[in-house]
């Protein structure tokens, strides 16, 4: 899990409200991506289930499970796992957000590794290269963040 | 803050990742977004300063160089304004002299009211910072004395 795709921002708000949103209000905020589909199927909501794993409702009821939850410290680290149907047994990437006090705000930091399990000629990636696909995941999880923000503030 | 602005600089290093540490903790700057390879290379990197982005990249092709590479050469460098309420112009020199920047000028009230410095960053990019200290008019800068007419153009 060496690659890496981080970004981060400021949200005006105590990290403890910003993870909450991060958590209990991503189906809120999240926004699909047609390059970055967890499924082939239409996009549906996310939502954490417990502290126990991130999961995807489609429309119609049927759950795919994106990753378990691996660390939950409410307002410091959420760590999970992050996967798409069409991954095999040996591919699996993570993802890790840090909510970091920064005077009255909150700096979120997400860190995604695990990319270079996946194969460059893997569906997942669309035939980009590796540093265009990476940087195109973050753009979007530039995106997502900023949704993040709007949706705290 | 650190959204797509109309301008922003690229920055070249030999070590990237080094730059980042750097101006995180010269400037204050913030890593808003940070790609690296299988094998753990910056990729890619943006860093904010207020409402504002610089790119902070490698060596990519021949003709991008770091001034480490070139006989600290340059063709651009980059401002920073601090604005009121930010802190003052000394201590920011100070904190980027503790944290390994050269200071090449150290701070200094200019004829037209901003305090400046300049300094090095360890691969030799120069970086100036400026305030302003005393809202001042440019028939006041004309008055200084400096040899120089200010004319300003009024669409």
């Amino acid at each position: 899990m060496a690659s890496r795709v981080m970004t981060a921002l400021r949200v005006k708000a105590t990290p403890l409200r910003a993870f909450e949103a991060f958590t209990a209000e991503i189906g809120q905020w999240w926004k699909p991506n047609s390059l970055f589909a967890f499924t082939p199927r239409a996009p549906g909501v996310l939502s954490f289930e417990g502290r126990e794993r991130l999961i995807e409702t489609r429309e119609g009821g049927k759950v795919f499970e994106i990753g378990k939850v691996t660390v939950w410290e409410p307002g410091a680290r959420l760590v999970f796992g992050w996967r798409q149907a069409a991954f095999t047994s040996d591919m699996a990437t993570e993802v890790e957000v840090l909510f970091e006090a920064v005077g009255e705000e909150t700096r979120v930091t997400v860190n995604h590794v695990g990319w270079d399990s996946v194969p460059t000629e893997h569906v997942a990636k669309h035939g980009f290269p590796e540093p265009v696909f990476l940087a195109r995941h973050g753009e979007w999880w530039r995106v997502l963040l900023g949704r993040l923000r709007e949706h705290v503030e | 803050m650190a959204e797509k602005r109309a301008l922003s600089s690229a920055l070249v290093y030999l070590d990237p990742k080094a730059a980042l540490k750097f101006l995180e903790e010269a400037f204050g700057f913030e890593t808003t977004l940070l790609i690296e390879d299988a094998e753990g290379n910056l990729a890619h990197s943006q860093m904010a300063y207020g409402d504002s982005t610089v790119m902070i990249g490698n060596e990519w092709t021949g003709e991008h160089r770091s001034p480490a590479s070139i006989g600290g050469l340059m063709t651009q460098t980059v401002h920073i304004q601090l604005a009121d309420g930010e802190g003052t112009i000394d201590d920011h020199c100070e904190r980027a002299r503790k944290a390994g920047a050269a200071i090449i000028a150290p701070p200094e009230t200019q004829f037209y009211g901003d305090r400046t410095y300049r300094c090095k960053d360890p691969e030799g990019h120069i970086w100036t910072v400026s305030q302003t200290v005393q809202v001042m008019t440019p028939d006041e800068w004309d008055a200084r004395d400096m040899g120089l007419k200010t004319t300003v153009y009024k669409p």
